[in-house]
């Protein structure tokens, strides 16, 4: 089982390009309309609380239906299943970059690349402010943050820290404002 | 102690994560500051790490280990990024039902994204200062190149590898034989 477990997420994380989404993909695929071994509604849920919980989304995703599967060792067997590839991949690929760093024709392609960097940055930071904005003091808090981070030069383990602190005083606030409206 | 030190810095890492992109500023102020890379090597790791399969955290511990202590520091950078998957996730599944409609980690997210949102405009601002400069001034060839870049994504949706492989193509011809 664990050995099944650890082959199957091995090939998703192999296919996972930018992000964790085409990995919640190929589980539907698989898991639900295949072998219907959870529904739709369970990989939902596995899904938004993994992207929830602090680390990285398809590591806690591959835990938290490894756990189901076959308890904590089938959560260990997909998640170390999830990275090998993508590990052993970028192992070769910092090798390569590491010997050819100062090579002209891939120091020519990798400034060609570093110039799209921040626009990738970019518009996926648009994606990310469509949902950040629940209230209007969220926005306070992105430029706070912002100067906190670009200025002052806080760790950013401290702003995060900062913004749930925030967001839990906030969400509380609004809760027993529109509780007083209400009554 | 090299490798403690990459274990810790990534166990920061990934309990600050929440997804993506809310790496890159922790991830960029952990490597500079133990000179684990340069801003230009950050700039390029997250475009490889958009390149390559797996996410872009796992991608930057697998680079920063290599880099800082070989194959064994990559895994162990790698095994301090997912830690909170085998702690808290792991106890988080245990305790499935009590989770699922925790109203807490809602609002916590509320005000984790828009600092996630703040961040990363910062980190954006010195990318910008990096990328678009040669010798301390603007490099215009840069800045055109990038613009392109941004209308690609932006205006006419390319997907962000072909936009990274187009770059590259261009940065070869542009920097390389045309010395730009």
């Amino acid at each position: 089982m664990l050995a099944k477990l650890y082959i199957q997420f091995l090939k998703f994380g192999a296919f996972t390009f930018g992000g964790g989404w085409s990995i919640v993909a190929q589980m539907k695929e698989i898991y639900v309309n295949r072998d219907k071994v959870i529904t739709d509604e369970e990989l939902l849920d596995i899904t938004s609380i993994g992207r929830s919980l602090p680390g990285t989304m398809i590591g806690n995703i591959a835990m938290f239906f490894g756990h189901r599967m076959a308890g904590f060792w089938g959560g260990i067997a997909c998640m170390i299943g999830m990275i090998t590839v993508p590990m052993i991949i970028l192992i070769m690929i910092t090798s390569f970059y590491t010997a050819f760093q100062n090579n002209l024709w891939v120091a020519s392609a990798m400034r060609g690349v570093r110039t799209a960097v921040a626009p990738v940055i970019l518009s996926a930071l648009m994606g990310m402010v469509k949902s950040a904005f629940k209230f209007p003091p969220c926005y306070v808090i992105a430029v706070a943050m912002f100067g906190l981070y670009f200025f002052l030069r806080m760790s950013p383990v401290w702003l995060v820290v900062i913004g749930a602190v925030l967001g839990l005083i906030m969400c509380e606030w609004y809760e027993r404002r529109n509780q007083d409206v209400t009554a | 102690m090299l490798l403690l030190e990459l274990f810790w810095s990534f166990v920061k890492i990934g309990f600050t994560s929440f997804g993506g992109l809310s790496m890159i500023p922790l991830i960029s102020s952990e490597m500079i500051s133990h000179g684990w890379m340069t801003a230009e090597e950050v700039s390029d790791i997250v475009a490889i790490a958009e390149m390559t399969p797996g996410p872009l955290g796992l991608n930057c511990a697998t680079f920063a280990g290599m880099r800082a202590a070989g194959i064994l520091g990559a895994i162990v950078a790698n095994m301090g990024t997912l830690s909170p998957t085998y702690t808290l996730c792991a106890v988080a599944a245990v305790f499935f039902e009590h989770f699922r409609d925790n109203k807490r980690l809602g609002e916590i997210m509320t005000g984790v994204r828009p600092a996630c949102v703040g961040m990363v405009a910062g980190v954006v601002v010195d990318l910008v200062l990096v990328n678009y400069a040669e010798a301390g001034a603007v490099h215009f060839p840069s800045v055109i190149l990038g613009t392109v870049d941004l209308i690609l994504l932006l205006k006419f949706h390319v997907s962000i590898p072909v936009v990274l492989m187009l770059s590259a193509i261009a940065g070869v011809i542009m920097f390389g034989v045309m010395g730009l």
